[in-house]
């Protein structure tokens, strides 16, 4: 426990529990943030951390037994309205905000707008608020340009802002959610002085991360769950990146194996990545060979979803990347086929599947013409060519090229996606979280397809946030942070826990070629 | 969806084809009311040939507008691009050039459309009903550059040769017939034989992932435009053959009947996307029902109140089997 004493106690939780069905998500939980405190709360996904919140907001109803102090007064659990009444400001991981919308009116949601006596708005004085509040802030913004149009960090300057204006009472705690998650380097270290100067304001705040970097450059304390237990309340001050990991794991890690000069790398190389840069991403360089599975770890915002894209050439992109020794143009997905280039995307809903059509159709989309003749596609040639995909690939039901593909499952519509481009039979497989919704049975019969198509000579890289899916498939794993391939595991340091660690570690490792 | 209901056996029922084929069903109850309704009237051999005849030009418009539509593009530039075809060739007809100079310039103003069609949608960006309606108000100002304002009569005696390409009879029915079914032929090859018909369901499907899977759905959708332009500009040199007067209002009546013989055609033979067969299959099933109660005397508006209706009830039903599959 820090030495917050309870005059001084923005927030006092004691013995929060929270069991969903058979499941306790949060074990008698004690925690006390003082005034113009700045507090990290870190673990793992499942740890608790979003339960506590959840209840702090009024959306879940703890057990009971459980006391809630709000600046020295109870809080009445489960209201929401009485959460915001009690000084209470939260502000999620995607903002709130409505993006063509200017800052005023972003300000004004949820509030009202200030009227004057023939209730017509009064936009100077709007204007006025919003300005004060974001100068507060240390912001100087334009408040009438839209705010999908300002930079990431001063978007999440006016959700803040919001949060903190008075509403009735005024705010005594802002709890963050993941608040420079997205954030680059520079826009960071503003947000960074933005919360110091909330804190100086005898706010106190409670930020939820899994970032490292921002638990150190932000927090003066920091408390750590796990399964759903309260494992420590630390001063930042003193405390090494590998302790506080070790907290958060649960075990002791073994040394990373950092920038080791020799590659287990086996065949050719076939997929060469030099200095290639995109919205998220820069200057990443990374080798694929013939037969190799490379896998990209990092947390939301690490770079690590753009990076199929990129390879891909579905987004625009600076640097080189040479497919079996030719460059593949950007933007040109067509090209990047032609050049044996398969992309299995993440979101196969939004981005893979015709949904409405047939599995033969989603099948033979990259090449309707290979079954034409005379003019004409032959359609049972081309049924009997995706039947056999089907079967390879195990798709249920089987043989039924022509049901729709929105009659399938998840797991399968995904097998259908993957039997799309095995079918071309690429030279560079990229796999964009291939098993995302998928069950367990169709996961390992896509794990063991993936295995295959490396086998017989594909270069594979597997993008995926399921550590355990990459030490189960990969050679080699390049961890992402901030926007840099940060790290690579090799061999027998690729582990779940090292991953996981890797992923969230600090910035103070050389980036690894 | 449930594993359960996938492994399953797909349930056969005795299947009247409804679903796929109710248009058939409709249209043959409409001939049977009318032949009991209107005996002397309806069942001529003349109802048939009118009825075809009166329907080759809508047909070849409707025709046209069906690769916008299965790439997901609306193309409101029809019955605009119509006008300015029928305007251009009587001009041209009139001011002394040739036929073929006189079609074959519709043509590529058909051509030029389609093109500035997906300038506006592909590279501008700009939602394809918003861009393609702006874009007809301008083509209708074009009509009126064209004929100053007034309309070009083609005397019969003068351009004898130029209304053969339409009126000349081959078994009874008139060239126009048959250059709509040689569009139908073409289209339903281009959209069920042909990976550019994949190409174009899929874009219309799925941009993105279509995308993705290497369709160039840039070049997909102008292809798309271009044909839609160059079909309407044709229909557009058969209109004055058939009708032999311009004027900026020609193409007038034409937009809504084709958007309401599409998307009822999208309701049949293949439902839940717009098809050639089914398209056929609207067109004369709204013509019979009109023509039926324009024979029994209804006023002349009810080919409007028809058409929309028909267009509202398509989309309605349409909708409701995207709900009933998802």
């Amino acid at each position: 426990m820090t030495s917050a004493t309870p005059a001084t106690s923005a927030l006092s939780v004691r013995n929060a529990t929270k069991v969903f069905g058979a499941q306790v998500a949060l074990d008698n939980v004690t925690i006390e943030v003082a005034a113009g405190e700045v507090r990290a709360l870190v673990g793992q996904n499942g740890c608790g951390k979003s339960t506590l919140i959840k209840i702090l907001a009024g959306f879940h109803e703890p057990e009971p037994g459980i006391e809630v102090l709000v600046g020295g007064s109870e809080l009445a659990l489960g209201d929401p309205v009485a959460s915001e009444a009690a000084g209470l400001r939260f502000v999620h991981q995607d903002l709130g905000l409505v993006g063509n919308l200017d800052t005023v009116d972003n300000m004004a949601l949820g509030q009202g707008y200030i009227t004057n006596a023939t209730k017509t708005i009064s936009w100077r004085k709007e204007r006025s608020k919003a300005r004060e509040a974001l100068a507060a802030l240390g912001y100087e913004i334009n408040v009438n340009m839209p705010v999908a149009a300002l930079q990431m960090s001063e978007r999440t300057a006016v959700a803040i802002a919001r949060a903190m204006s008075e509403r009735g009472t005024p705010p005594k705690m802002l709890i963050l959610d993941e608040p420079t998650a997205n954030l680059p380097g520079p826009e960071a270290q503003r947000l960074y002085q933005l919360v110091r100067r909330v804190a100086d304001s005898g706010v106190a705040v409670l930020f939820v991360s899994h970032h490292f970097d921002e638990v150190f450059e932000m927090a003066e304390s920091v408390t750590v769950l796990r399964d759903g237990k309260l494992i420590d309340t630390l001063p930042v001050a003193g405390l090494t990146e590998e302790a506080l990991i070790e907290l958060v794991v649960g075990r002791k890690l073994e040394e990373h194996d950092k920038g080791e000069a020799v590659d287990r790398e086996h065949g050719t190389e076939v997929l060469q990545l030099s200095g290639v840069g995109g919205r998220n991403v820069s200057g990443m360089d990374l080798t694929v060979h013939q037969g190799e599975v490379v896998g990209v770890a990092g947390i939301t915002g690490s770079g690590r979803e753009e990076v199929a894209a990129l390879v891909f050439g579905g987004h625009e992109r600076s640097g080189e990347i040479l497919v079996e020794g030719k460059t593949l143009p950007q933007n040109r997905p067509d090209i990047s086929i032609q050049r044996g280039v398969a992309l299995v995307p993440a979101e196969r809903h939004a981005n893979a599947s015709l949904l409405d059509q047939t599995l033969r159709e989603n099948i033979t989309l990259v090449d309707p013409g290979r079954h034409m003749s005379l003019g004409i596609l032959r359609r049972n040639p081309e049924k009997s060519d995706v039947r056999v995909w089907l079967d390879r690939l195990s798709v249920k039901p089987s043989g039924q090229t022509e049901y729709k593909m929105n009659q399938l499952s998840g797991g399968n519509q995904q097998k259908v996606i993957l039997a799309r481009w095995l079918r071309q039979e690429p030279s560079v497989l990229v796999l964009d979280e291939p098993t995302q919704g998928v069950d367990v049975g169709a996961k390992a019969d896509i794990h063991t397809l993936v295995d295959e198509a490396a086998a017989q000579g594909a270069a594979v890289l597997l993008c995926s946030t399921d550590h355990e899916e990459l030490v189960r498939v990969c050679d080699r794993v390049v961890i992402m942070r901030r926007g840099r391939a940060a790290e690579i595991l090799r061999g027998d340091k690729i582990t779940v826990d090292n991953i996981t660690a890797a992923t969230i570690g600090r910035d103070s490792a050389e980036p690894a070629a | 969806m449930s594993e359960i209901q996938e492994v399953a056996a797909p349930r056969r029922r005795i299947n009247f084809g409804f679903d796929k084929y109710s248009g058939i069903y409709v249209w043959a109850l409409l001939v049977l009311v009318f032949a009991l309704w209107i005996p002397d009237l309806f069942l001529q051999t003349s109802t048939l040939k009118q009825v075809l005849t009166f329907q080759a030009i809508s047909a070849i418009v409707a025709l046209g507008l069906l690769l916008p539509v299965a790439a997901g593009a609306f193309d409101l530039t029809i019955a605009g691009t119509l006008t300015v075809s029928v305007c251009f060739t009587a001009w041209a007809l009139t001011n002394g050039h040739g036929i073929v100079v006189a079609a074959g310039g519709s043509i590529l103003i058909g051509v030029i459309i389609g093109l500035a069609n997906s300038l506006v949608v592909v590279k501008l960006k700009v939602d394809s009903f918003i861009g393609t309606l702006g874009m007809s108000s301008v083509l209708i100002a074009i009509a009126y550059m064209i004929t100053d304002s007034s309309q070009i009569v083609l005397s019969t005696a003068g351009y004898a040769p130029f209304f053969e390409f339409a009126r000349t009879e081959v078994f009874g029915l008139p060239l126009s017939v048959y250059y709509a079914a040689l569009i139908a032929l073409f289209f339903w090859w281009i959209l069920e034989y042909t990976p550019g018909g994949r190409y174009l369901y899929a874009v219309g499907g799925n941009p993105v992932a279509s995308r993705l899977a290497g369709v160039r759905v840039g070049r997909v959708t102008m292809v798309a435009f271009i044909s839609s332009g160059v079909t309407s500009a044709f229909a557009g040199i058969v209109y004055l053959a058939t009708i032999g007067t311009a004027t900026p209002d020609s193409g007038s009546g034409y937009l809504l009947p084709a958007f309401s013989a599409v998307f009822l055609g999208a309701t049949q033979i293949r439902p839940g996307r717009v098809n050639v067969l089914g398209t056929l299959v609207a067109i004369f099933l709204l013509a019979t029902g009109v023509t039926g109660l324009q024979l029994a005397g209804a006023p002349s508006y009810v080919t409007q109140l028809f058409n929309g209706a028909a267009l509202i009830i398509a989309v309605a039903l349409a909708s409701r089997t995207a709900r009933r599959q998802g």
